[in-house]
């Protein structure tokens, strides 16, 4: 198998970066924008005297003659706050004050390597290099202290933005260093602090922006506002891969305030440019009323539209010509020999990300260069569109990130910003594309919907020794036409149980779908997790036993380090999974019985390097439905950045998890999606969300990401919870889905 | 078109626009106040509550016109300094992720302090369920109510 790449994997483009980074640009088009959105990556205007300089010694840091220190954040900000951690990492190796920084968005350019948001991998593949900038900075201060008093470089060390003297105590702040410092040349190979000395990593540190996002003035991408710009709306075909056949826009240009009507053809690839009419307005309300006064006639796809029922009998079909993934011992003997065999089937349904801020993006082509900016998870994926929309060369094609109102897989597509690409190109005018609700629930890249049968079996000591999946789903790898195995991403043929149950088989088969697919929060595990551990529970229901202990015993006494080839191996550790189990299950009381009224489910999971074990309790309401009482977590994330920015991301995990595995499902009927906005696609509120106690492992490994893996246990410790207090197991989500239950 | 006058964070304002122009695209495109933000367009979410008269609302189902010469309170006119118990709160509680839901959610705790400054989670709960956070601050914007209860009375003490 193939080592995983987090960027490969996401469908990340890399490689199309300019060498040179517009900066003039920067600074000329900042009178065109709020403040704040721009950044000049170089000195600040009018702090500095004409021999002084900033000290920049990397792209990550600059520290002014002034005594201001700025530090720069790499990749997007979408609510998992990197724009704090990352600048954590760089403070603590350059040894300033937290309290005395600055931190700003930087925007795309090459100096940064790879610059996304996606695979919860910004702290781990960053945590070297972004401490080395920082501890480069570090030692060139130093050094430019020693030269100063003469001393060799071990008579001084840094502490809170000043380099001290041993003998005599004497202190240089950097603000007085760096013009000497500026003319060093910069440190190759400089040393990392020892993590016992870490003191802003591991810390309860705000969010930067937090003062600002209270008080309104935090910038996001729908908030931004060029000089001159039109805003556009887009009546997109309902019925995916449709055509415009005809468009009377004769009313819609006669509303005050509507410039123009542009049509959309779609591009061969559904991940760029789909079906639509575009009403481009001086303002919102005129374009919002302009595109609900289109008359458009569409050009319907020949074959069958696309239903629910339709994919589930095309899920049939699909698992009838299988790939085997994996194949240990004989499974089929195996099972002809159980004493217990049970089977069971699972379903999993489209799913909408519905990040709070709709999808918007400004583009600004003019005929010899182009300004971005929006929310994306993906500004190199930006950049490379624009390239291709546009003919301009990546380098003359500026791309600027402000706060994203959430990201949860559906900004790493930059369909909205090629939308907004290609009408500016057309119009000649800077545009705004603004999606509304409804656009955004009907024209998403779906988390894949699937199918999963299982077969297991117990011999006569109870032990699980046949375990065969056979598994289909609307594989977005097929989606987007992408030349990795169908099956990653959907399954992970080295995930728990496999490798513990002597006779294991998995098989996966793609199902083809109209219906647009991406990575959604947690990808691929989002289902499996909810699989295995919904059906490790029934197996040891069935075998007698405590669903920890069955766990804990197919673990296996001895620690071991078993092989993974997917996003977080290549090895993942079963101590550590016992850990998290063995914690969870402490914090929970789960040896002792649940008081009266009170169910309780588990599940544990290990996915992107992390390992996460939860127990969820809840009481039954007098209809019969669920009110989660308290969610407990173990965690093992390796060592923890931000503690507190940790547990907001594994709390919101938590949210999202039963938000999504309660209610939520998108519902494809004559090949377009029916749900329309919150009433109908609803999201969990204040009053279901029940208190989540969060137990961090203390960790000296290396840190892995927050913000996606809480998710993928939730919904099967609830099924499972709901299996104690009902007895009856849930295999379709979602658990109160529009067809069985109103509430 | 016509001409509606408007009184936001104590500052009048005259704007020329369609009197049916939802209250949010008037704040966010005419007046040029983005703090109050579009989540759904429908009444559902809570990301664009403003203050009518102390109360709040979700501006964007309200016409333009029909809050002429009233008094409208924005996120961005809350407190002139970030000093309101509520913005505190949210600080000290660190609540963000995202942000977006934010505002929304501050307006609409600082009027349910406003009319019950010793809210029951039960209040909370029912004052609160209009204003989605799809990040699932939930736990910590509950926290953060109560912080901003205990907050306000020190400060009017
Ligand atoms: S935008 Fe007004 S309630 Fe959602
Ligand atoms: S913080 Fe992101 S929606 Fe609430």
């Amino acid at each position: 198998m193939r080592k995983f790449n987090a960027q490969e994997q996401l469908g990340i483009e890399a490689g199309l970066l300019p060498t040179e980074i517009q900066r003039r640009d920067f600074l000329k088009l900042s009178g065109l924008s709020v403040a704040g959105l721009l950044i000049g990556i170089g000195p600040a205007k009018g702090a500095t005297a004409p021999e002084e300089k900033p000290f920049e010694p990397n792209a990550f840091l600059s520290i002014q003659p002034d005594g201001r220190i700025i530090l720069f954040s790499k990749n997007p900000e979408i609510g998992q706050g990197i724009k704090t951690s990352l600048p954590q990492l760089i403070a603590e190796e350059l040894e300033v004050d937290w309290k005395s920084v600055e931190v700003r968005q930087a925007p795309l350019d090459n100096r940064y390597g790879a610059q996304f948001a996606g695979g919860s991998t910004g702290i781990k593949t960053n945590f070297v290099a972004v401490r080395t900038a920082g501890a480069a900075a570090r030692e060139m201060l130093i050094e430019a202290a020693a030269r100063r008093w003469q001393i060799s470089l071990d008579q001084c060390f840094a502490r809170n933005g000043f380099v001290i003297r041993k003998d005599t105590n004497e202190q240089l702040s950097y603000a007085s260093l760096a013009t000497a410092a500026a003319k060093l040349n910069v440190r190759e190979n400089p040393v990392l602090k020892s993590r016992k000395d870490f003191r802003i990593i591991g810390q309860s540190i705000p969010g930067v922006d937090n003062a600002q996002i209270v008080t309104g003035k935090a910038e996001f991408g729908l908030d931004a506002r060029p000089r001159g710009m039109r805003v556009a709306f887009i009546e997109r075909c309902p019925v995916f891969g449709g055509k415009i056949k005809a468009v009377d826009d004769s009313a819609a240009l006669a509303i005050a305030g509507v410039e123009q009507v542009i049509r959309i053809e779609p591009t061969k690839n559904p991940t760029q440019l789909v079906a639509g009419v575009a009403v481009i307005a001086s303002n919102t309300w005129a374009a919002m009323k302009g595109r609900k006064a289109l008359r458009i006639e569409w050009d319907l796809p020949a074959e069958l539209p696309e239903s629910d029922e339709a994919l589930r009998s095309r899920f049939e079909k699909s698992l009838e010509s299988t790939e085997v993934l994996r194949d240990d011992g004989n499974v089929i003997d195996s099972l002809a020999k159980c004493k217990i065999v049970h089977e069971a089937t699972f379903e999993a349904p489209f799913l909408a990300h519905a990040p709070m801020e709709p999808q918007n993006y400004i583009a600004d082509v003019q005929a010899d260069k182009a300004d971005l900016w929006g929310p994306t998870q993906v500004p190199g994926s930006v950049r490379q569109r624009a390239a291709e929309i546009t003919g301009l060369p990546p380098n003359k094609i500026n791309v600027r990130m402000t706060r994203v109102g959430g990201g949860f897989g559906r900004r790493l597509m930059a369909d909205y910003a090629c939308e907004a690409i290609y009408l500016s190109k057309t119009i000649g005018k800077p545009v705004q594309v603004v999606w509304t609700r409804e656009d955004d629930l009907q024209h998403d890249f779906y988390r894949p919907a699937g199918l999963f049968k299982l077969k297991a079996g117990l011999d006569e000591n109870g032990q699980l020794v046949s375990w065969h999946l056979k598994a289909t789903t609307t594989s977005r790898y097929v989606f987007a036409g992408s030349s990795s195995p169908a099956y990653q991403t959907e399954v992970f043929p080295d995930g728990f149980p496999a490798g513990f149950v002597k006779n294991f088989r998995m098989e996966y088969a793609p199902t083809s779908s109209p219906v647009p697919r991406g990575a959604w929060r947690a990808p691929g595990h989002n289902i499996t997790a909810w699989v295995d551990q919904c059906f490790i529970d029934e197996m040891a229901q069935k075998a007698g036993k405590d669903p920890v202990d069955f766990r804990l015993e197919l673990l296996g006494e001895e620690d071991r380090l078993m092989p993974y080839s997917d996003h977080g191996g290549p090895v993942y550790s079963t101590r550590r999974l016992k850990n998290v189990i063995r914690l969870a299950a402490e914090k929970s009381n789960w040896r002792q019985a649940a008081p009266k009224g009170i169910y309780r489910g588990f599940a544990a999971h290990f996915m992107f390097g992390a390992y996460i074990a939860e127990v969820v309790s809840l009481s039954l309401k007098e209809d019969g439905t669920p009110k989660v009482e308290r969610v407990v977590v173990a965690a093992d994330c390796g060592l923890v950045i931000n503690k507190s920015g940790a547990l907001n991301q594994l709390e919101g995990g938590i949210i999202d998890g039963l938000s999504s595995a309660l209610r939520q499902a998108i519902h494809i009927t004559k090949g377009r999606v029916q749900e329309q906005n919150f009433d109908d696609y609803p999201l969990l509120r204040m009053k279901d969300a029940p208190p989540v106690e969060i137990f961090l492992v203390e960790s000296e490994e290396d840190p892995e990401g927050m913000g996606e893996m809480t998710l993928p246990p939730l919904a099967a410790a609830l099924c499972n919870a709901l299996f104690a207090a009902t007895g009856k197991r849930i295999r379709k989500l979602p658990i109160q889905s529009r067809d069985r239950v109103t509430t | 078109m016509a001409t509606i006058k408007l009184l936001i964070n104590q500052k009048p304002f005259t704007i020329d626009a369609d009197p049916r122009m939802p209250l949010l695209w008037a704040l966010r495109d005419v007046i040029g106040l983005t703090g109050t933000k579009y989540g759904c367009g429908v009444s559902q979410c809570g990301a664009c509550t403003v203050h009518l008269d102390g109360n709040p609302i979700r501006s964007c189902s309200i016409p333009v016109s029909s809050v002429a010469n009233k008094n409208i309170t924005t996120i961005e006119g809350l407190s002139p300094d970030l000093s309101h118990p509520v913005q505190q709160a949210w600080i000290a509680e660190q609540v963000p992720q995202c942000g977006y839901c934010q505002g929304g959610q501050i307006m609409t705790a600082a009027a349910l302090l406003k009319r019950n400054p010793n809210p029951t989670d039960k209040d909370i709960d029912a004052a609160m369920q209009g204003n989605i956070c799809r990040c699932g601050t939930y736990p910590r914007i509950r926290k953060a109510v109560k912080t901003a209860a205990q907050l306000a009375k020190a400060t009017t003490k």
